[in-house]
């Protein structure tokens, strides 16, 4: 049973078919990306996920439940948490604060424990607090927990971002080119932090990636959007070699040319 | 210039120095104003003591010794020799409840109010409406009073009615929130400032087809909720006799009454703002600030969290409104006009947005400078006009300086001025606000 | 007929004043048939007079009330709606633009009657002159004012700009009524008698008993209001300025890129929407006759509801939005009272307009003629 099924999604803007008929499923505990040229209706598609959007068409199952019609904080409540293309920290809080805004919906404390400082909220903020260190760390940063979070380097801010929707304790976790701007190195780590996540935490990720050395080296299965449909899935030895990919990435001459060589 | 500055705060804040200095204004202030009471100047030294003791850095405990010393001793006792400064004192004191209540709503969740005051006015009026005779006054006309009619209620409902204007405020705050918070940022200005002239007008013109609010004329007289008994009062009148030298009296001991609601209900709010700042809530709602869509994908749920903001602000607005209203004992409808919403946001703004300690300087400081700067330029003008001083070198007679250049009627000039310096120049206000650090388990190492 | 429609002619006079006029009977039509719906369905409420026919007597009058105040809602929201469309800013302070540009023309109006010579002069002439010199400084003083308090805060967070608008919406009022106290000793400005404006015309209807009167003035306002709407279609449709206006408005960094100047587009902005604001003033203070430096206030907060109302950012909009809004508040003035028997009156006619205002962004932010816009995540 797969863990996310989308079926016929489509979002228009306008006259402009952003997504078109969009079916793609996800099983649990994979590490999954979408690729597509620029303007391929990638973001879209996970704005459309996560209530951003309101689709026109289509089905959105999560776990066997219907996302169709949901607000955002309310997809986020299902369990899945995401990061953005360009990154969406909270810039005036601390880098603490940051991740715990994250556990917002996981966090029970009510107005009265708020006012009256109970031992519960006491306990929970406590908890939280630990808790949302030990999510710096295991994102790779140390000592930064008070810094405010716009004052962090660039590599540290896309950490925080993870951090900050690990957090949320999710079963899915949505990426939006979390390696764009980083150089090699950096890419490796995030490489080997989502390997991490995965393993030890058993979150299913699906990723938006252009950088093709992250795509290959961790996906397992990868789909790939063009004008906001899907033009091909497969395993990344698969889409390497199909050819509407090519074309849809360099453009038909060059797709001719690669088949050429071969 | 600047490190100049620093340098001289950085020398004079370590070592003694700071104990010493906060002493010499507190000695110098209140020994000058108990000698001249009348003299502006003693009252600015004494009153910038709070603001230096926050400033300095001593023993927390120390501080806070000072500080009670200060508001519960010094200063009522100093108010009863000059009733005027503990009238200065109230207005900052119900000033800096609102800029407290504002600012969670402008500062923490980062929604422009143009309307606040309306909140307070629907806590003023509730309790000016049962406080005094207008229950029995609904069905005549506005100043065709029957003379005899009872009050309504008895004044010891007062007490209620301040919990009552909390809850009154806050569910307006909700009533009003819930169509209106789904609109964009900038409209929500617009809407808010609507609401709180549709409140305003709602006040003037309801004195028909029944007479609820007496129309422009305001209600009056409210009742004042009853003084201490008088066992209570003769021991504070022995107490203070001899300190204030002469046996006060129960005009005075009001005034002092009032004061001290006022001083806890600001320490209420201020505990409450905090608390929430300091929680999921006040996460949220900065989350909210900094980011919207950020937020909601966190899953913030935007409008429940707003309409929190609304409510939590506008109640602080309610229990203010049913204290001022018992110590004017009147309400009229000019007193929530679109001017002192905007002289609240400009306590919030100037002091800094969302800082606590911030806001309370802001509404200090324009209260100051309404009612003792303004006011006391305007009388020096009018001295002047007298006079058969001349400015010298373009030769005016200040004789024909216009009747109308008055000070003290130009507030909005003030806050326009100091809204756009403060943007241009110090956005985040002169005491802006900080995020708490943590004592981390991953800095012990 | 292509040809035709393709001409300057028709594109810039005859279609414009042909969408005004469509849009002024239109409303009026419209909001004149609810009211008569309504007469009929309240005439129970009322006993001692037929409810139907005393609200068809004094519709027409509420109609032309309606459209005057209207076109000045009207003129005001296009400097709204121009800066929104521009800069995504509400422009808060246009109100004391518009309410400097009243007062400049007024004072001229004096001045002339000071010198003695306004009884001599052209009465229309006296007009143009107030005009032009409110369009001077008002269109200068909405320069300076952007130039001043909002170019620092280009790319601040929203609220920055809009509370420091809010502040120099204030400093203005204030700074206004310091000059004219320190000068003319008193802050109220009072419109001189002259002309034959307050004269009504007579304009026979067939099928009622007593003519039409109408005040020469609102003739003036409207005519002077349609001409300038006509003159701003022009410029932002017909010109290169307007074309590069429209452009940074679509797409601020690309026109940048475009080679447009963006930073003096803005101030054209500022300059064209603060002249049409001086102009509203001068024929507000026709209509209004006393004026104060604090007058700007509900009319500026009004034309900004109609801008909302007709959709913020289309300029089209904002002309319907003002009629309209004008319209249903010279309806509600005159009917409310009839309708609840005298409960409620012209006094809520000010805070009618938020009520209008609330709902629109409720039900169809977007306003009228605007379209919804996806929100970018």
């Amino acid at each position: 049973m797969s863990l996310l099924q989308t079926t016929n999604v489509v979002k228009r803007f306008g006259g402009l078919i952003a997504v078109n008929k969009m079916t793609f499923s996800l099983d649990e505990g994979r590490i999954v990306s979408i690729i597509g040229p620029n303007g391929a209706g990638k973001t879209t598609f996970f704005n459309s996920l996560t209530g951003i959007y309101k689709p026109e068409e289509g089905q959105i199952q999560f776990k066997n439940h219907s996302l169709i019609g949901l607000r955002p904080d309310q997809v986020a409540a299902t369990g899945i948490a995401r990061t953005f293309q360009n990154i969406r920290l909270f810039g005036s809080m601390t880098v603490i604060e940051n991740i715990m805004v994250g556990m917002h919906i996981r966090l029970k404390q009510n107005p009265i424990d708020i006012l009256f400082r109970t031992r519960h909220f006491n306990a929970e903020e406590l908890e939280a607090e630990q808790r949302a260190s030990e999510w710096m760390e295991y994102v790779g940063l140390k000592n930064v927990g008070n810094e405010l979070a716009r004052n962090l380097p660039y590599g540290g801010q896309r950490r925080i971002e993870i951090a900050r929707a690990l957090a949320a304790n999710p079963t899915l976790l949505l990426l939006d080119e979390p390696t764009a701007g980083m150089n090699p190195n950096e890419s490796e780590d995030a490489i080997k932090l989502f390997r991490r996540i995965r393993d030890d935490k058993g979150i299913t990720i699906l990723m938006i990636e252009h950088d093709m050395r992250v795509v290959m080296g961790i996906s397992e299965y990868i789909s790939v959007m063009d004008y906001g449909e899907k033009i091909a899935e497969g395993t990344p030895q698969e889409i390497r070699s199909n050819q509407r990919v090519i074309e849809a990435y360099l453009g038909r001459g060059a797709a001719v040319a690669h088949e050429q060589k071969h | 210039m600047k490190t100049l500055f620093s340098d001289l705060y950085k020398k004079l804040n370590t070592g003694f120095w700071p104990i010493l200095i906060v002493f010499a204004f507190l000695v110098v202030g209140s020994i000058s104003v108990y000698l001249s009471p009348r003299s502006l100047s003693a009252f600015l030294i004494l009153i910038t003591t709070p603001l230096i003791l926050y400033f300095m850095k001593i023993n927390m405990k120390i501080k806070i010794f000072i500080g009670l010393l200060l508001i519960i001793v010094i200063l009522p006792v100093l108010g009863i020799r000059n009733i005027f400064y503990l009238e200065v004192i109230f207005q900052m004191a119900v000033f800096a409840a609102l800029a407290l209540g504002l600012n969670i709503v402008v500062g923490m969740a980062g929604l422009l109010d143009l309307g606040y005051v309306a909140f307070y006015a629907v806590g003023a009026y509730a309790w000016a409406i049962f406080g005094s005779k207008q229950m029995s006054l609904l069905h005549s006309i506005p100043g065709a009073a029957p003379a005899n009619a009872p009050f309504f209620l008895d004044p010891r409902w007062f007490w209620l009615f301040i919990f009552l204007g909390v809850g009154l405020a806050a569910f307006t705050g909700i009533l009003l929130g819930l169509p209106v918070l789904r609109v964009k940022g900038d409209y929500l200005a617009i809407v808010t400032l609507g609401f709180g002239e549709v409140v305003r007008v709602l006040a003037l013109n309801l004195d028909k087809p029944i007479n609820l609010t007496n129309g422009p004329q305001g209600i009056t007289p409210i009742q004042r909720p009853p003084l201490p008994p008088e066992a209570v009062m003769q021991v504070f009148r022995n107490l203070l006799t001899p300190l204030v030298g002469h046996p006060p009296t129960d005009a005075e001991f009001y005034n002092v009454f009032f004061y001290f609601l006022a001083l806890v209900i600001i320490a209420i709010a201020i505990l409450v703002a905090t608390r929430l700042e300091d929680s999921r809530i006040g996460r949220a709602w900065t989350a909210i600030r900094e980011d919207e869509t950020a937020a909601i994908a966190m899953g913030i749920p935007l409008v429940k969290m707003k309409l929190a903001a609304f409510a939590a602000g506008a109640s602080f607005a309610g229990a203010v409104g049913a204290l001022y209203a018992a110590n004017r004992t009147f309400v009229s409808p000019e007193t929530f006009s679109f001017l002192q919403s905007i002289g609240v946001l400009t306590m919030v703004i100037l002091g800094g947005l969302g800082s606590i300690p911030g806001v309370i300087f802001g509404a200090a400081a324009v209260v100051l400078l309404n009612i003792q700067v303004l006011q006391n330029f305007s009388l020096y003008l009018s001295e002047l006009r007298q006079s058969d001083a001349v400015i010298p070198i373009i030769n005016f007679a200040w004789k024909n300086l216009s009747n109308q250049l008055d000070p003290a009627k130009y507030q909005k000039l003030v806050f326009g001025i100091i809204l756009v310096l403060m943007m241009i120049f110090r956005p985040s206000g002169l005491i802006p606000a900080e995020r708490r650090k943590r004592e981390l388990v991953e800095d012990k190492e | 007929m292509k040809q035709f429609a393709a001409s300057p002619v028709y594109k810039f006079f005859l279609f414009p004043i042909g969408q005004i006029i469509m849009f002024a009977l239109g409303s009026s039509v419209g909001l004149s048939l609810i009211t008569v719906l309504l007469a009929y369905v309240f005439k129970f409420n009322v006993t001692n007079f037929d409810l139907v026919e005393r609200s068809l007597l004094i519709l027409p009058q509420v109609v032309i009330n309606g459209l005057t105040i209207g076109f000045v809602y009207s003129t005001i929201a296009l400097g709204y709606t121009m800066v929104y469309g521009v800069l995504e800013f509400i422009n808060f302070a246009h109100s004391e633009i518009f309410m400097v540009g009243g007062i400049v023309g007024v004072q001229l109006i004096a001045y002339f009657e000071h010198l003695g010579i306004l009884a001599t002069l052209n009465q229309y002439l006296v007009i143009a002159l107030a005009i032009i010199l409110a369009i001077i400084i008002s269109g200068s003083l909405a320069v300076t004012v952007e130039r001043v308090a909002y170019k620092p805060l280009r790319g601040a967070p929203k609220l920055v700009p809009l509370i420091s608008a809010i502040g120099m919406s204030f400093f203005l009022q204030d700074a206004v009524r310091l000059i004219l106290s320190l000068t003319t000793g008193e802050f109220n400005v009072i419109l001189p008698q002259f002309g034959t404006f307050d004269e009504f015309l007579l304009v026979a209807l067939p099928g009622m008993a007593d003519p039409l009167r109408i005040q020469i003035k609102s003739v003036i306002i409207v005519g002077i209001a349609v001409l300038m709407l006509v003159v701003l279609n022009f410029l932002v449709n017909g010109t290169k300025v307007g074309k590069a206006i429209r452009a940074v408005a679509q797409d601020r960094p690309s026109a940048s890129l475009m080679g447009i100047n963006v930073s003096q587009i803005i101030s054209i902005t500022f300059l064209v929407g603060g002249a049409l604001g001086g102009a509203a003033g001068v024929l507000f203070a026709l209509k209004a006759t006393k004026l104060d430096p604090f007058v700007g206030f509900f009319p500026g907060l009004k034309a900004f509801t109609s801008a909302v109302l007709g959709g913020i950012g289309n300029l089209t909009g904002a002309l319907l939005g003002g009629l309209v809004l004008g319209l249903l508040e010279s309806f509600a003035a005159s009917y409310l009272s009839i309708f609840t028997n005298g409960a409620f009156g012209a006094e809520y006619k000010d805070i009618f307009a938020f009520a209008i205002l609330i709902v629109v962004l409720i039900f169809r932010p977007s306003g009228l003629l605007g379209e919804t816009v996806g929100q970018k995540a």
